[in-house]
């Protein structure tokens, strides 16, 4: 059985994780045993090890409201809160929820304001059997990339010196729409002037020309968190169910349609970024003398443009993909009706 | 008890509040049923049997979203306390709520409650008469929490009230009424995501051409079987195993009948518009990777024939 031999690899190649599914009947991670997360929050162990968080683990349903509420922000910043527990290195982050506060990135306390709200919410959810604190914070970057800006780093700096464990969760909702995969990052910074014992190889994103100083110049004071997701067995069952729903969504979205604007600002941004590196290519042919070490620059500059192209192309020809192959499924009938000779493949190109 | 709605209202519901409720239900059903410990599993299992697993919990909670019309969304929901001694739900914790969510989302409202069970009751109507004043008319959305793997369909009913004349006395009863799902983009990948649990990161290429190609190819897949299903059915109702039925060939043809989907000169002109333009982003793309390239065996040649220039000239090399 070939699919059941590639599953077994691919489960052990992503660190599946069935401990939880053992036994689907008691979804044991949903309990929230206060004792255990009052002892733990008495030992601090995170308070020795900068590095000592690292992994979240994400409800399906913290996922998909954030994801939610990013997306209805448009193209401007959100943020909101998450509630959740810690387990051993891990996060776990059971819900979240929205502020009602308006993000322009230059508002460094902008939960100053949303505190009353935050405390309303959190009583009435103790209440109605949401047991679990706080355990972090998530944000918006429509368009930009999961990473987090200088206003970010201090905010969370600020935060995990206070109020500990807390975690900064970065989403891009447009790059989400526009990949079909989700754009997420969970980050926590570094104490001031810790240098992390080595550097890590984070995954690379095009960053936009205009935030590119702010992002070079903070990357180097956080780190960031494997995520993983989980969700109860209902939940599994339900989505399965699901899905006999929306297949029809998944045949009629169209991402070339709906993401033109973001594509072509992409693509402008990448222009800009290649006049810049033509600049520092007409400068240094003055000195060959100069030394390799220029020159490796601005070779990684084109080289990273390169792939940025080749980023933006795969997605647009992912978006083109799904056009044609519906316009096979749905609109090439007149064609066999015309010719029933020929049975060959409609190739939309040749038709006029 | 639930006869089929015929109030012309059509109901969408977004995934996020099946998910909602199904993480109430869990969580309210774990705290009450604390997961024994790896230790003593042996001794629970024989002797504590009866006495941890307690009747599923019944949960409450209000929908709220926005009514357009004729057409009711569902966007979201949220959690209420139920009083059993007035068999009512707390009210002045629903309108504090209420407010909280009306200040993050000012332009969803209250359209009705949710709770867990196989089927509506008699003493739910008393809940869905204490929410009329906020709505006329609430929608009641029930979700059933049994995991039957049988059941292919979302144990999810939508009922409504309606008011019906029954042995001469005006009663409100409800009614069931059907709805559709309804999700954005986002929603829908996020929620692809989480039910198919694939690897986060983008990893190359190839993954990504994979997972877009199977995505599509489950949808194609599950068209493809109800295709087969109709086709089936119109079979044997042409070898005469089936009485006629009318209507249904009726609607077969009207489906039918819509394919081909578009047919038009200036959709064919679109199409191929976009189809160049992605041609023109490839092409352009492999222009900046042949530049790449070029830039970077130059630089090599140089580096490696360095000799002649090493002497400061701008003489040609070699």
């Amino acid at each position: 059985m070939d699919s059941a031999i590639a599953q077994k690899t691919w489960e052990l190649e992503n660190n599946i994780l069935t401990v939880e599914n053992q036994d689907p009947s008691s979804d044991s991670i949903f309990y929230y045993d206060d004792v255990a997360q009052a002892k733990f929050q008495h030992e601090r162990p995170w308070a020795n090890d900068p590095n000592y968080f690292k992994r979240v683990k994400i409800s399906a349903l913290a996922l998909l409201k954030m994801v939610v509420h990013a997306r209805s922000g448009g193209t401007i910043e959100v943020m909101g809160l998450m509630q959740g527990k810690t387990d051993g290195d891990a996060i776990i982050v059971m819900d979240a929820f929205a502020l009602p506060v308006e993000g322009t990135e230059t508002r460094v306390n902008a939960q100053a304001d949303a505190y009353e709200y935050m405390v309303d919410y959190s009583q009435t959810n103790k209440q109605a059997g949401r047991l679990e604190n706080v355990v972090g914070w998530y944000h918006s970057h429509p368009g930009y990339g999961c990473w987090l800006s200088g206003i970010d780093v201090s905010t969370q700096m600020l935060n995990q010196q206070f109020q500990e464990p807390f975690l900064a969760v970065v989403i891009d909702p447009t790059r989400t729409v526009s990949a079909g995969k989700v754009e997420i990052g969970a980050f926590r910074t570094y104490p001031d002037g810790y240098k992390p014992p080595d550097d890590p190889i984070s995954e690379y994103q095009t960053i936009p020309l205009n935030k590119i100083e702010d992002f070079g110049v903070h990357c180097k004071q956080y780190y960031a968190l494997d995520i993983t997701y989980f969700k109860s067995s209902l939940d599994s069952h339900l989505l399965d169910l699901l899905w006999n729903k929306y297949w029809v969504n998944t045949l009629s979205s169209s991402p070339l349609l709906g993401n033109g604007d973001y594509v072509a600002g992409q693509i402008s941004d990448l222009a800009e970024k290649l006049e810049q590196a033509e600049n520092q290519f007409a400068h240094s042919r003055i000195g060959p003398l100069v030394g390799p070490s220029r020159k490796k620059e601005e070779e990684s500059q084109l080289a990273k443009i390169t792939r940025d192209s080749a980023k933006i192309t795969v997605e647009q020809v992912h978006g083109l993909m799904s056009q044609v192959i519906k316009d096979t499924l749905f609109n090439s009938v007149r064609q066999s009706n015309r010719s029933r000779t020929e049975q060959s493949d409609p190739e939309p190109m040749v038709e006029a | 008890m639930a006869a089929a709605s015929s109030s012309g209202l059509t109901f969408k519901l977004h995934p996020l509040v099946i998910l909602n409720i199904s993480d109430h239900y869990t969580r309210v059903k774990s705290q009450m049923n604390p997961p024994i410990s790896s230790g003593n599993t042996a001794n629970s299992i024989n002797g504590g049997d009866q006495k941890q697993h307690q009747s599923p919990p019944r949960v409450f909670g209000c929908v709220i979203g926005v009514q357009r019309g004729r057409t009711v969304e569902i966007f979201n929901s949220f959690e209420l306390l139920y009083d059993p001694s007035t068999h009512s739900l707390d009210r002045s914790f629903l309108l504090k709520k209420q407010e909280l969510y009306r200040k993050v989302f000012p332009q969803f409202y209250i359209l009705g409650w949710y709770s867990i069970g196989s089927d509506a009751q008699e003493s739910d109507m008393h809940i869905h008469k204490a929410l009329m004043d906020i709505n006329e008319s609430p929608v009641y959305v029930l979700l059933n929490p049994s995991i039957n793997h049988a059941q292919k369909d979302l144990p999810i009913n939508i009922y409504e009230s309606e008011l019906h004349v029954i042995d001469g006395i005006p009663q409100l009863i409800f009614v069931c009424s059907s709805y559709t799902i309804e999700t954005v983009e986002a929603e829908r990948i996020s929620v692809d995501h989480v039910a198919h649990l694939k690897p986060s990161d983008g990893g190359s290429a190839a993954t990504q051409l994979a997972a877009h190609l199977t995505g599509i190819h489950s949808a194609i897949k599950m068209l493809h079987s109800r295709i087969k299903v109709l086709h089936q059915y119109l079979v044997a109702m042409q070898n005469g195993d089936i009485p006629f039925e009318n209507s249904l060939l009726r609607q077969v043809s009207s489906l039918a009948r819509r394919l081909p989907a578009i047919e038009s000169e200036k959709f064919q002109d679109d199409f191929l518009m976009e189809y160049n333009d992605t041609l023109l982003i490839t092409y352009l793309a492999m222009i900046t990777n042949c530049s790449s390239a070029m830039n970077e065996l130059v630089d090599k040649f140089n580096t490696a024939y360095d000799r002649n220039s090493r002497r400061g000239g701008r003489t040609a090399f070699i």
